[in-house]
């Protein structure tokens, strides 16, 4: 009940600091409703994850009781993996690998940390506008176009459940319109109640690999590093120490976000050379950028375009 | 559902299933949910890889299915580069011949007759076939094992699902969609020479103590 009473809160403040017509205020009320109902319904179904051509199916069951939620995703083809968590603990499978990633997250509050953090702000850097209706996974929906101002963000096209607000696709959009990322529901379930059964994992792990992070909480820091330069609208959010699964020491986590898109920076030590490959890497729509600052990895990730990731990354540092 | 019904829906989309089998394929939509609903994920599926997004066309499904019952399926493409679709992946292949909506599938009953069109509104009967799911979902095709994407370095994966839990819901979805879909690809390496000597490791500039839990 806490978290929702800290949703509604963050919801009275958006919609205070939200002006112009009424349209963008819809607008604004659209992405808001949306924000809630991820984290808050319910559900499960099917959608498809498609990028630079290549679509995968996977599957998500999301359960929320009284605030805590538990999810689980498991792609349908492909790789086959499965993430699951349940609680504070999160559950990593990935059969390609044939490793198991545990970790446990303490301490730390996504539901927060994830909403919008002001329309006002949000304007500056994105032009937000409610589109027409359409139909998804035999649902009507409304379209919400979220336009990135520079080249240092995406955009996102949205297809809102016009009952639940749950968005039944999505694209990511470049500066130019163009689609880097679609995902949709082909099937969507919003039932009152989810079984806890239905966060147990589903693949066997037999004679897999085991990574543990050590149980500890992720830590607020007064981390010793900063980015100098950053584009405009992003502000460090977070700042932790957290262990992480494969890692000896607990790893530093910068936050940078602009209301909407995010960056995190790492910063952990570099043991040898064989350790880093230093440059522009991806995982599907997530760019990452990775360089070696006085003997530490810096590796900056984002759903963001890659110079804004190299930006952020090579302007990291001692404070 | 057998895999080589699947096989026939995924042809039928895609105009290549002969003249006898869409007749059969048709008639069996009426009578079991499983294979239309199947049939309209295959679509949906193919609607979006090609950016078509929700806009299909009822008329010309109408006439896919009148001509599958009536015998008159347009010439099947054969050999070559029927071959070549089906190497060029499951879900390609499902979206080659995906502008006939199977959403219009809904109106076999009535397919005779001329229904108005309203734009962006499926047929009613699509809606029954989208809710007339019998089943927990299933893999749609098993990818080959030898275009299986390359894993994804488990570091990178951790980072990637810490980065998720602050990421906004939107991102958070699409990162952790990536964990478990896509590989990870270099683009541009920028190349360290792989030798296993000790980097010249400074002392971390004061690492900060925990101040406070969050």
């Amino acid at each position: 009940m806490r978290s929702r009473a800290v949703l509604a809160a963050r919801s009275s403040l958006v919609l205070l600091l939200v002006g112009g017509s009424g349209v963008a205020q819809e607008a604004h009320d659209w992405l808001d409703r949306m924000s809630r109902s991820v984290e808050e319904l319910n559900y499960r179904g099917t959608f498809v994850h498609i990028l630079g051509g290549t679509a995968r199916q996977l599957y998500i069951v999301h359960r929320n009781v009284d605030g805590q939620s538990g999810e689980r995703i498991l792609s349908m083809s492909g790789t086959g993996r499965e993430i699951v968590r349940q609680g504070d603990l999160v559950q990593s499978i990935l059969p390609d690998q044939r490793v198991v990633l545990f970790e446990t997250r303490k301490g730390v509050s996504p539901l927060v940390s994830a909403l919008p953090s002001g329309g006002a702000e949000l304007e500056l850097h994105y032009e937000i506008t409610l589109g027409g209706r359409a139909r998804v996974a035999d649902r009507a929906t409304q379209v919400l176009e979220i336009k990135p101002l520079d080249e240092f963000r995406y955009g996102y096209k949205l297809w809102l459940d016009r009952e639940t607000a749950m968005p039944l696709q999505s694209q990511l959009v470049d500066g130019q319109g163009g689609v880097v990322e679609q995902i949709m529901f082909t099937e969507i379930e919003v039932p009152a109640d989810i079984p806890p059964g239905d966060l147990e994992p589903t693949i066997e792990t037999t004679g897999f690999t085991a990574l543990r992070a050590a149980e500890l909480p992720a830590l607020a820091a007064e981390i010793s590093w900063q980015a100098n330069d950053v584009p405009g609208g992003f502000r460090l959010s977070i700042a932790t120490q957290s262990p992480m699964a494969g890692s000896e020491a607990p790893v530093d986590h910068l936050v940078y976000s602009d209301g909407l898109a995010t960056v995190s920076v790492f910063i952990e030590s570099a043991r040898t050379q064989s350790d880093v490959r230093e440059g522009f890497s991806n995982v599907g729509s997530t760019n990452a950028y990775t360089i070696v600052l006085r003997g530490r990895k810096v590796t900056a990730m984002g759903e963001v375009p890659p110079q804004t990731v190299r930006t952020i990354a090579t302007s990291l540092v001692a404070k | 559902m057998t895999e080589q019904i699947s096989d026939q829906i995924s042809a039928f989309i895609d105009n290549e299933l002969p003249d006898d089998e869409s007749a059969l394929l048709v008639r069996r939509f009426e009578r079991d949910s499983e294979a239309r609903a199947r049939a309209m994920r295959y679509t949906l599926i193919g609607s979006a890889l090609r950016g078509e997004l929700l806009e299909p066309h009822p008329s010309v499904l109408r006439r896919r299915v009148a001509a599958a019952l009536l015998g008159t399926t347009p010439g099947v493409a054969r050999g070559k580069q029927r071959q070549s679709l089906r190497f060029g992946g499951p879900l390609l292949r499902v979206g080659i011949a995906a502008a006939v909506a199977v959403v219009a599938i809904g109106t076999l009953r009535s397919f005779r007759e001329e229904v108005p069109e309203t734009a962006g509104t499926p047929p009613v009967d699509a809606q029954f076939l989208a809710r007339d799911v019998p089943e927990l979902p299933s893999y749609v095709v098993p990818e080959t094992t030898d275009q299986a994407p390359a894993g994804v370095p488990i570091t990178l994966t951790t980072y990637l699902m810490h980065h998720s839990e602050y990421a906004s819901q939107l991102a958070r979805t699409s990162a952790r969609s990536n964990v478990v879909g896509a590989a990870t690809e270099v683009v541009d390496p920028d190349p360290v020479p792989v030798v296993s000597k000790p980097l010249p490791v400074e002392q971390p500039p004061i690492a900060g103590r925990p101040a406070e839990q969050q």
